[in-house]
Formats: C-alpha cells, structure tokens, sequence
C-alpha cells in the first residue's frame, strides 16, 4: 500500500506530503469480578496522507494543507481521487507558507521495554495476574477491570526524504474497586506503563482498594469554605497542564498566551503583574513519548520551565516556523522536580486532602481547576475525618506564587514529579 | 435526499460472507461488522484553517464477534481479499485461542447461553438536503471564514473567533447467520467558539449546532454570532458563585446535560451487571417528579445518534426510562442483556471496529410539560437561569451529580438583573434534584456536537436535551 500511495502522489504531481503508517496489534481482556467477561484481539493499519499545496494569495505565499485516509484494498483509482481531493482541499486552506521538516537522518528504532520479552497475550496474562494478586481482600474487591497490551509499528514518510519510525509496546487500562459496607461505594483508577510494572500495579491496587474502604465510611461533605488544599497522585500531573498548555506555540502564535522565554511566568497574577514566589517553584522538562512525530520532528527532552521561569516554547512545525522558534513536537509526558516539604510536613497545619475526585478538571485558558470530591481527609488540628461531596474551585493563577510539592514522587508513564502539593485558601463548595 | 450504500462494502460483502462461514464452522456463534465510514473536519481561526478527514471517525474494518464454548471473543482488522479469507480465519483462531488461556487463580471465562439470533433484514438510510460533497470545500471554507473574521471584529477584547464544521458519512452492515442489515446515515455539526481576554484571563462562549443531515446545519450557525461574541465579553466580567441552594431555571442544553450525565449514564444496564449502578435498585419507583418523562433511543428523535441497527445488530428502540417520575427500565447492548435475561434495547455502541461495544446513549431527552419560559423566570424570587453546559461526569454508583456550566445569570423578583457568576459547579443527589424540578417549558431543543466516553475513553456520538426546567440546585 505504502508504494502504492508513493505512486499516487508522483502521478498527481503532489510536491509535498507527509505519509503515517501506524499498524496496531492489540490484546485486551475484560473482567467483571473474577470472571473474564470479553477477549479481543487486533490487527489494524491506518495510512494517514497529508498533502501540501504552494499558492499565492493577495500577493502573499501560501501553503495550504489537508489531509485524507488511505485504506487497505483500495484501488489505485480510488487513491488517486481520495488525493486529488485533499489536493483540491489544500487550495482553499489559506495559511501563511512555511517549509516542511527537513531530512537530517533515516532510522527505525525499537522504544526498549520488557514488554518486547514476552507475546502481547502474555503480556495482558501478566498483568490480570499483578491486578488480581493485590485483589485479596474480603471487604473491599475489584469490580471490574480492563487490561490492554498495544504494540505499535509506526513509519513517517515525507517529501522531504524523511523515512523512519519506530516500535513501541504499552500496558493500559482501568480498574473499578467496590466496598459494600458500611455504605455502597467505588473508586475509579486507570494505569498506564510503559514496561511490565506489575509491582507499581500491586500497590496501586492496594492502595485503590484502602482508600474505598475509607470512602465507604466518610458520610459528610466539608462545609463550605477556604481550605488548606492537598491533592495528590495523577491530580497533581494535571496542574502542570496549565503551564505545558501556555507554552505551546498554537497559544502564543494566536495570542491565547502571553508567555514570553526568560520570564518568570509562574510569579505573575491575574493582571498580568509580577508578585513574589512564597511556595515552591516550578522546574518542569517535558519528554517524548515517541522518537519523531507525525511532521517528522525527532524529538528529546527539553527543559520548558526552571524554577518558574520559562525557558523555551514547544510544539508543531507550523506554529514553531512562524514564530522562529525550533520545532520540538508534541509531549506526552513530563518530569517535574520534587519540592521542599514531607508529605508529613504539609499534614501538619489543617488540611483537606481531596485523594479522589468524580472528575478533575484544570482549564489552561481561564487557570480554573476543580472537580467534585468523591474522597477526602479534613485535619481540623485535633482529628483526622474522611468526607465525600461538595467540591474544590480553586485558581492556579491565584495559588502559583504560594503552592507547595511534596519530597515524595510518584512515577508513571506520562508524568514522573511530585507524588502531592499544597495550595492555601482554595475555595470549597460543600454542606 | 438518502445517503447512498457503500460501493466498499458492497464489493466486500461476498468475501464476508465466506469468512463468516468459516467461522460458522468453528464456532457456535458467529457475526460481522463492517464499516465504511469518511468523515470531514473543516476549522477556521484568527490562527488558520484546517480541512481534514477525522482519524477517529474515518474508518473502512471489521469486528469479528464469536462464541466459542459459550466464551465471548472479538476479533477487529482491517484488510481481507477473497484469497486471504483463510489466513484471516486463522490469525482470528489463533490469536484468539493464545489469549486467556492462562488466567489468574481464581479467575474464570464466563459461559455464556446460546445466543440469540433472530432472522433480520434491515436496509435503511438516513435523509439530507444538501451532501456536504457538493457543496464544495471553498463553499464551506468561505461561510466558516465570513463568520470567524465578523466575530473577530466584533470588539477588541476578542481575541479569536473559531468556526467549524463537521460531517460523518457511514455505512455499515451486520452479518450473522440469520441477519443480514445495511443502514447508511449522514449527521452533520458545527459551533462558534469567541474568545474573549482581559489580563491574564481568558473567557470563551461556545454556540454549537447539529442535526442527521448535511451541510444544511448551518443555515443557523451565523445567527448565533453576536449572542456568542456578547456572552464571551460578559464572561470576563462574571463572579466567583457564592455557594449555596438556590431555584434554578436551566436552559436546555443544560436540562440536557442533566438527562445525560445525571441520570442517563445511570441507566446503562452494563453498570446492571457489574453492580456499579443506584438505579438497578430503583426501577418501578419514584425517582423524580412526576413532571418528569425520560426517553433514549436511536430513533426518539432525528439527530446525530440516529441509527437502524446497533453495533451488535439490534434493531434501533425509542426506550422510555422515566415515566412520570417513574423509573421505568434502563438501557441495554446485547451481551449485558444475556447477562440480565432481558433482550437488548439498540444501545450496544463501539467507539471504531477496533472497541468492544457497550451500553450507550444515544439521543436522550426529557419531553416537555406546559409551561412558558417568562412563566418560569417570574416564578423565581431568587436563583439563577444556568446557561453554556460545558462539562460533566457520570456517577452511577452514588448518583452524585458534577456538572459544570459557564454561566449563571442572576434572578431577582422574578427578573433577570444582569449580574453573571462563572464557573459554576452543580452538585447534589441526582434524584434530589429531579424531584425538586416543579415547572418544565411548552418547547424541547436538543443537540450533538460533542462526544460521550465511557468513563474516560470509548468516544461516541450523542444528542441530548429537553424543555427548560425549574429545579433547586446545589451551586459552587
């Protein structure tokens, strides 16, 4: 099909283009309680074509795109009218020209993971045995669960003579734990490896399954107020959202963000002025989940913040090449340093530790975070309460110039930082 | 005019039909869906345009679903030519029969019973008046381009002004030993997003619409621009909610939001048989006002859930679950409904060939009552009319509710005063709040421009709404 494609392309006199072949093979199970309730199994490929088309318009260069489908047995007929029609479609796309990704080495690499040790059957195998070994419990058990092994075989073709790629395995899915006593309750969790961590999935089931049971037993909501605020685990990897959305080329090309490199962008306030960091400071480098991108942008790590000063913009070749800056590519992942207090230490003054929400949400636009709280721990300086309901509203634009991370970290596929932090006064909705 | 049948799967039906027979032999159960399916995102902004086919709604593959043994087993792919027919059957085999072999201790395959397979013919497509096709990618680059730069002028806080466009164009058919269906359907949306900013914040306002249709959904879209570019600029200057309970008149993409996130995800029988759902325990009981009447089905309304059959082959339902405040019955896909001895409802949905189908919604809706919108308004000494639903999570295990909106107009004596409050986070008892609901309006709007997941993932198409509703609220 690949060559197929090629030969399309060069019929349609199609200068420019990009070509992603992804095949997927996958193997997931599905259990309800200790049954296995599905089995599936995958073998897909996609061919995805982006092509280019140079014009003038206004007396200015243009570059317009658009980009189609490609499917297994199509004839050469039906490739040839699929691109003649992202072709036509690329000349009403009126952008600004830039040029493509340059060719500065071909290769086609293996991500290393002890997952390429074992089958993709075995590998989903291991992992039902990891989730279920820590399902040992009377009072609080697995309801269900979903466990998927991916492995990809990804190939970027360009018309600038990029042709590489690489393989990589995954381990992903999600788990309901249930505790019946004294009341009804569940806690939704989902993993996410990139080896065979059946020791980090051991201990999130457990830990999964210690905080339902406490949920089962937390009755009242925290009355409405301001807070001492600590969350923790994955919440954490979303507030960092907010500064990895700001610095994104798409946002400061358009004027969404008013980032600039050099500056301290986690000391400024809501009006835009400068204000004196009382908390911990913010040290974040992003990491590639793949070697190149879909434009064909090799990628490696890039520092983005140190200690609350942005140190560079990041993103796609578009944006990157108007603004002059250096295509670096998505990321999706990011490792942020550890800070200054115990977790110890910030349970020291009251608190309310929110350890889960019905959904936890951070807006990059408006720097609104929140959700509602499904589980959380009130300290009121004498006692140690679990309450459910009501729910935060707080403001990282508000709270960034005094948060505060943990020593402790946590580690995933897509985040490795702080394993909790703290912010003061969040606003609480509750009885 | 209807959406013609895919040549594609025209072409391929014969060499399905050998694979099926194949596998007929080997397993006691045996189905295939096939999809054709292309898709078109057209998107205009200050920052460029955009003309793309949607990766997660183009699609040409396959589901292979078996019971062997009374074991249930899927298989997707995407290539098969009359002379690989017998390597795909055996990959389907083999990799199949490798996977669970080996479960943890104390674990098991469930058995399932003989399945049921009732002989179906089914050939059916949807109508449009205008195939997005025909009417030109300048054309609609064109109107979306109009429409952004007029918002971009508008004022000089307005940042950017985001139009888009989207359509799916699908068919898909279902074959088993006794069903043979085809249905080809065509839906169509598209939304206004103004972005307004004062300082370092940023506000948006979101106008969207949708219909099972073609490019005629926009005839609307540019009448809903200055509404938008208003509310963006108001939002800048919105309060922080104080919390509290307060009388509450929603509009209805928010009555919407409510039927859908609140208490339709509730009614999803799969959450039935993982015992991860209030309602199970609620059925034949009270559960809201008796103002109230819920439906869901692929054919309760024409909007961009309608389909003939679903992903399991079940013939599309208009399924009421609340009767005057009466929880009456949830919604069901095939297997969940062999688990719960009850027969599906239509609601087996996968998100591509490539997922496991569960319950969905489709388009789901509270019908309307009697009274007038002014009516309704007067009524409230002091609350607030919620507006822009933006957001919300399901809870079917504790029916707590978590909606967002982005607005909050106040009401006092009875009239709008013109101060607005955001973001607003609704929570509360999901059956608190719909039995407090004491007036519905004489009109029901709904619409589709987003996606439903499961949980956070298995992404599908879905309508929702209803007539505007009076209810007390918790609000933070």
């Amino acid at each position: 099909m690949k060559e197929k494609i090629l030969a399309s392309l060069k019929r349609l006199n199609i200068e420019e283009y990009t070509i992603n072949i992804t095949n997927y093979k996958s193997t997931q199970m599905f259990f309800i309680k200790k049954s296995l309730d599905t089995k599936r199994a995958e073998n897909t490929t996609t061919y995805n074509v982006n092509v280019f088309k140079k014009f003038e318009k206004d007396g200015k260069e243009m570059k317009g795109n658009s980009s189609v489908f490609i499917y297994n047995g199509m004839t050469d007929d039906e490739i040839d009218n699929a691109l003649k029609r992202a072709n036509l479609a690329a000349s009403f796309v009126c952008n600004p020209t830039y040029e493509l990704m340059e060719c500065t080495e071909n290769k086609f690499t293996t991500i290393e993971s002890d997952l390429f040790n074992y089958t993709l059957e075995e590998c989903c195998e291991k992992t039902a045995e990891a989730l279920f070994a820590a399902d040992n419990r009377s009072e609080v058990f697995v309801n269900s669960a979903e466990i998927f092994a991916y492995e990809y075989n990804v190939e970027i073709i360009t018309s600038t003579g990029i042709d590489s790629g690489y393989t990589k395995r995954k381990i992903s899915g999600e788990f309901v734990a249930q505790c019946k006593a004294p009341q009804d309750v569940e806690t939704y969790k989902d993993f996410e490896y990139n080896c065979l961590d059946t020791e980090a999935l051991k201990a999130k089931v457990s830990k999964t399954l210690e905080y339902t049971l406490d949920r089962a037993k937390a009755t009242e909501a925290p009355k409405a107020g301001k807070y001492r605020v600590i969350i923790s685990d994955s919440y954490v990897n979303d507030i960092f959202e907010y500064y990895k959305g700001r610095a994104q080329v798409g946002y400061i090309y358009a004027g969404y963000s008013t980032f600039e490199v050099g500056q301290n962008v986690q000391a400024l306030n809501a009006e835009g002025e400068y204000a004196e960091i009382k908390g911990d400071k913010v040290s974040m480098t992003l990491v590639p989940t793949a070697p190149i991108s879909d434009e064909g942008i090799w990628q490696k790590e890039l520092k983005l913040l140190d200690n609350g000063e942005l140190k560079t913009f990041y993103g796609g070749l578009r944006f990157s090449r108007y603004l002059g800056v250096e295509p670096t590519g998505f990321f999706g992942s990011a490792n942020v340093a550890p800070g200054s207090m115990s977790v110890e230490d910030m349970k020291k003054d009251p608190y309310l530790w929110v350890v889960n929400f019905s959904d936890f949400q951070l807006d990059d636009f408006t720097g609104h975070f929140g959700g509602e709280i499904r589980l959380a721990f009130l300290y009121d300086g004498e006692k140690v309460t679990p309450v459910t309901g009501g729910s935060i509203n707080g403001s990282i634009i508000d709270s960034q110039t005094n948060m505060h991370f943990s020593k402790e970290i946590q580690r995933s596929a897509n985040f490795t930082g702080p394993y909790a932090m703290c912010f003061e006064d969040v606003p609480v909705a509750g009885a | 005019m209807k959406v013609k049948e895919s040549e594609y799967l025209k072409i391929k039906k014969p060499v399905l039909q050998k694979l099926l027979n194949k596998l007929l032999d080997k397993y006691e159960y045996a189905s295939i869906l096939a999809n054709d399916s292309e898709s078109t995102n057209y998107r205009v902004s200050k920052t460029g345009t955009n003309i793309s086919e949607d990766g997660t709604l183009s699609e040409r593959g396959f589901c292979v679903k078996v019971y062997d043994n009374g074991k249930a087993a899927e298989y997707s792919f995407s290539a098969i030519e009359d002379d690989t027919v017998d390597a795909v059957a055996s990959e389907i085999a083999e990799r199949l029969g490798a996977l669970g072999a080996k479960l943890p201790e104390g674990v098991t395959a469930y058995k399932f019973a003989d399945i049921e397979d009732e002989k179906l013919f089914i050939d059916e497509s949807t109508e449009y008046a205008v195939d997005p096709e025909t009417k030109g990618d300048n054309n609609i680059i064109d109107l979306l381009t109009r429409i952004s730069e007029k918002g971009r002028a508008y004022d000089e806080k307005i940042i950017d002004c985001r139009v888009a466009f989207s359509y799916q164009k699908y068919s898909k058919m279902f074959m088993s030993r006794n069903k043979d269906l085809t249905q080809n359907v065509m839906w169509s949306c598209g939304f206004i997003v103004v972005m307004a900013k004062d300082g370092e914040e940023i506000q948006n306002s979101y106008k969207p619409v949708s219909m099972l249709g073609g490019i005629e959904v926009l005839d609307t879209l540019e009448s809903k621009l200055e509404d938008a570019c208003k509310t963006a600029i108001e939002l800048l200057s919105a309060e922080p909610m104080v919390p509290g309970e307060y009388d509450c008149i929603c509009e209805p993409d928010v009555t919407g939001m409510i039927v859908h996130e609140a208490f339709g995800h509730g009614v999803e029988m799969d959450m039935f048989v993982k015992d991860r759902a209030q309602a199970k325990e609620f059925i034949g009981k009270q559960v809201a006002s008796e103002l109230i009447t819920m439906h869901d089905g692929a054919c309760t309304i024409p909007q961009v859930a309608t389909y003939f059959f679903d992903d399991e082959g079940i013939p599309a339902h208009d399924t009421i679950i609340i009767d005057k405040g009466i929880l009456k019955t949830g919604i069901c896909d095939a297997q969940s409904a062999m688990h719960l001895g009850l027969n599906g409802t239509g609601n087996g949905r996968r998100q591509d060939m490539t997922r496991k189908a569960y319950t969905r919604m489709t388009n789901t809706i509270f019908e309307a009552g009697t009274s007038k919108v002014e009516d309704m308004i007067a009524s409230v000494k002091h609350g607030f009319l919620l507006c822009q639903a933006s957001s919300g999570m399901e809870d079917p295990k504790n029916w707590g509710i978590q909606l967002m909106v982005d607005i909050a107009r106040e009401i006092k004596d009875g009239k709008l005063t013109g101060k607005i409050y955001s973001p607003i986070v609704m929570t509360g008892y999901v059956p608190d709040l719909l039995k407090s609901i004491s007036m519905i309006s004489d009109k029901i709007e709904a619409g589709g421009t987003g996606y439903c997941g499961k949980g956070y993932k298995e992404w599908v198409k879905v309508s929702d709404g209803g007539p505007y509703i009076k209810a007390r609220i918790r609000l933070g």
